[in-house]
């Protein structure tokens, strides 16, 4: 049940994708999650839900394995749905009591859906294909001119490392939690509302103890090999940019080329 | 009694960390049993016993307690657990409540039954592993580590199982915590008439408290028999990564240097009940 969240797992591989620079990969997702917000027409979502398939095809990690981080945010994306679907205003197309649904509010729907749909998957693809260690480095790489300014970025880096490697650890540890309250006799199953809310504290209650504990072994762990900072820190592993990086800007500039032309061509008709 | 029939588990089917953990196991325990489970790390020990416990479903197979198969239709699997009391590893790590008395009742509680019965199960189960009725009161998270796996161990024993299931009970305990938590384990056995299965690595407490002895290798089982025949068998036990407790160790170089004494010895006891019946010749 709990293994069933992919996001932020690593997915071990050796293709195209897995290979490339993650300072290409996070800029590029970011690219990516902003081309989605700014897609205009249907014919653009098509143009990215190919790229994405592509992306995918290429990382060569099974769909079936990638769609999983899908599951999580389903509730969410289903009531984003239904309020943008019911609380928009505009031309009316149906109507039954309070409820309305206008052109428009079926429009947005179908886009904020997509939306939400195309940037897990994107943000899926870089935590499936980049080891935690490789997207906390570029993303200290890519944070380090905000040094000047005064933002910790080698700080923020080490925090979201950290962050990520646990969230296996404590995943495996609700597992735990559950099995041995399940074996006490334990029912998450039945009931109302209120008594699975309240059927809920066996489990936080120890898994909180226990991440609290784990945080302090681990500070006390960094202190005794004296960690402190990122200053005048060396790396084991340098970040390097190749050939297959330019290879990946320049797709992802033909990705962004034809989002604005679909948005010129097609932006304007409402379809 | 238990009967498991071709029971196999794998995790992660179908992921790229996909991994067998235990495969075909076909084995019968007796009930009132005191069953030692071995095997190195990673053999299917913990996977094979929270099958038992009917906490996870075996991916193929089946298992059968008292003539209930576990997770078919006609199985109430929540009446079937209260049956099998699983203790996990580290298991003061599942404690939650404000009170110790609490938290072992939290087992009996579920089972919907009286308050004075839950009362009386509290206070048995507490006595059972030697905690004084003064520490019911506290929060379980001032006691110290080894109060708190008795604290842990009282709250599986509450719900009175037919089947006690421990894996590891005296991990990460001093020697003293190790010997009483064994003792106690011992006498609940004695006591209760209970079956017990004890998962551990050290060969001394197996072979101190045990009748039968499941040893596991790479996820199949490899022996299942008396604590005394398989003791006999050191030079195999060696090829799968365990050992054999020092005593056998000793009568094993003994004999090789010529002491006539018998195979299988794993007590002390009778290491030296054998020694001097050679040396009163």
């Amino acid at each position: 049940m709990l293994k069933d969240i992919t996001l932020g797992q690593y997915f071990p591989g050796n293709s195209f994708i897995h290979k490339l620079d993650p300072r290409t990969k996070i800029l590029a997702v970011i690219v990516y999650i902003t081309v989605i917000f700014l897609v205009k027409s249907m014919i653009g979502y098509a143009v990215i839900g190919a790229f994405t398939v592509l992306c995918i095809l290429s990382s060569r990690i099974p769909f079936k394995f990638v769609l999983k981080g899908l599951k999580p945010i389903m509730v969410f994306i289903v009531i984003t749905a239904v309020f943008n679907l019911f609380l928009t205003d505009g031309r009316v197309l149906a109507k039954w009591g309070f409820l309305t649904i206008t052109y428009e509010g079926v429009r947005l729907a179908v886009f904020m859906v997509l939306r939400l749909f195309f940037l897990v998957l994107g943000t899926s693809i870089l935590t499936l294909t980049t080891s935690p260690i490789a997207l906390t480095d570029g993303i200290e790489y890519l944070l380090s001119p905000l040094k000047k300014i005064g933002v910790p970025a080698h700080e923020l880096a080490m925090m979201m490392t950290i962050a990520l490697r646990f969230v296996p650890t404590l995943l495996e540890e609700t597992d735990k939690i559950i099995k041995a309250q399940t074996a006490r006799g334990a029912d998450f199953e039945s009931g109302n509302l209120m008594r699975r809310a309240k059927a809920m504290i066996p489990i936080l209650i120890p898994l909180f103890i226990s991440a609290f504990r784990r945080a302090d072994d681990l500070a006390v762990a960094m202190e005794c090999r004296l960690y402190r900072g990122g200053e005048n820190r060396t790396r084991l592993r340098e970040l390097k940019m190749a050939k297959r990086d330019v290879f990946g800007w320049l797709t992802l500039l033909v990705l962004i080329g034809l989002i604005v032309f679909t948005n010129i061509l097609y932006g304007r008709i409402h379809i | 009694m238990i009967k498991l029939t071709d029971v196999s588990y794998t995790y992660m089917t179908g992921g790229p960390f996909e991994k067998t953990a235990v495969s075909d196991i076909n084995l019968t325990l007796n009930s009132g049993d005191f069953i030692g489970l071995m095997g190195h790390t990673g053999s299917g020990k913990s996977t094979l016993i929270q099958m038992i416990a009917g906490i996870i479903k075996p991916t193929s197979g089946t298992i059968e307690i008292d003539g209930q198969i576990l997770h078919s239709k006609e199985c109430n699997m929540r009446k079937m657990r209260f049956k099998t009391g699983l203790v996990m590893q580290y298991p003061e790590y599942q404690l939650f409540e404000e009170t110790v008395f609490k938290d072992i009742a939290f087992g009996p509680s579920n089972m919907q039954l009286s308050e004075d019965d839950i009362k009386r199960r509290v206070h048995f189960a507490a006595d059972m592993v030697g905690l004084s009725p003064d520490i019911l009161a506290k929060s379980p998270f001032e006691l110290s580590g080894g109060q708190k796996r008795r604290v842990a161990i009282a709250g599986v024993l509450a719900m009175e199982p037919q089947l006690l299931i421990l894996d590891e009970p005296t991990a990460g305990l001093d020697p003293a915590g190790r010997d009483e938590i064994l003792c106690r384990i011992k006498d609940m056995h004695r006591r209760l008439g209970i079956t017990v299965i004890l998962v551990s690595h050290s060969m001394e407490d197996i072979a101190n408290i045990t009748n039968k002895i499941v040893v596991m290798n790479r996820g199949r089982l490899a022996m299942y028999d008396k604590t005394s025949e398989v003791f006999k068998k050191s030079e195999m036990l060696k090829e799968m990564g365990l050992a054999v407790p020092q005593i056998t160790e000793i009568c094993d170089k003994l004999r090789k240097a010529g002491l006539p004494l018998p195979e299988g010895i794993y007590t002390v006891e009778r290491a030296k009940a054998e020694l001097e019946k050679i040396l009163k010749r």
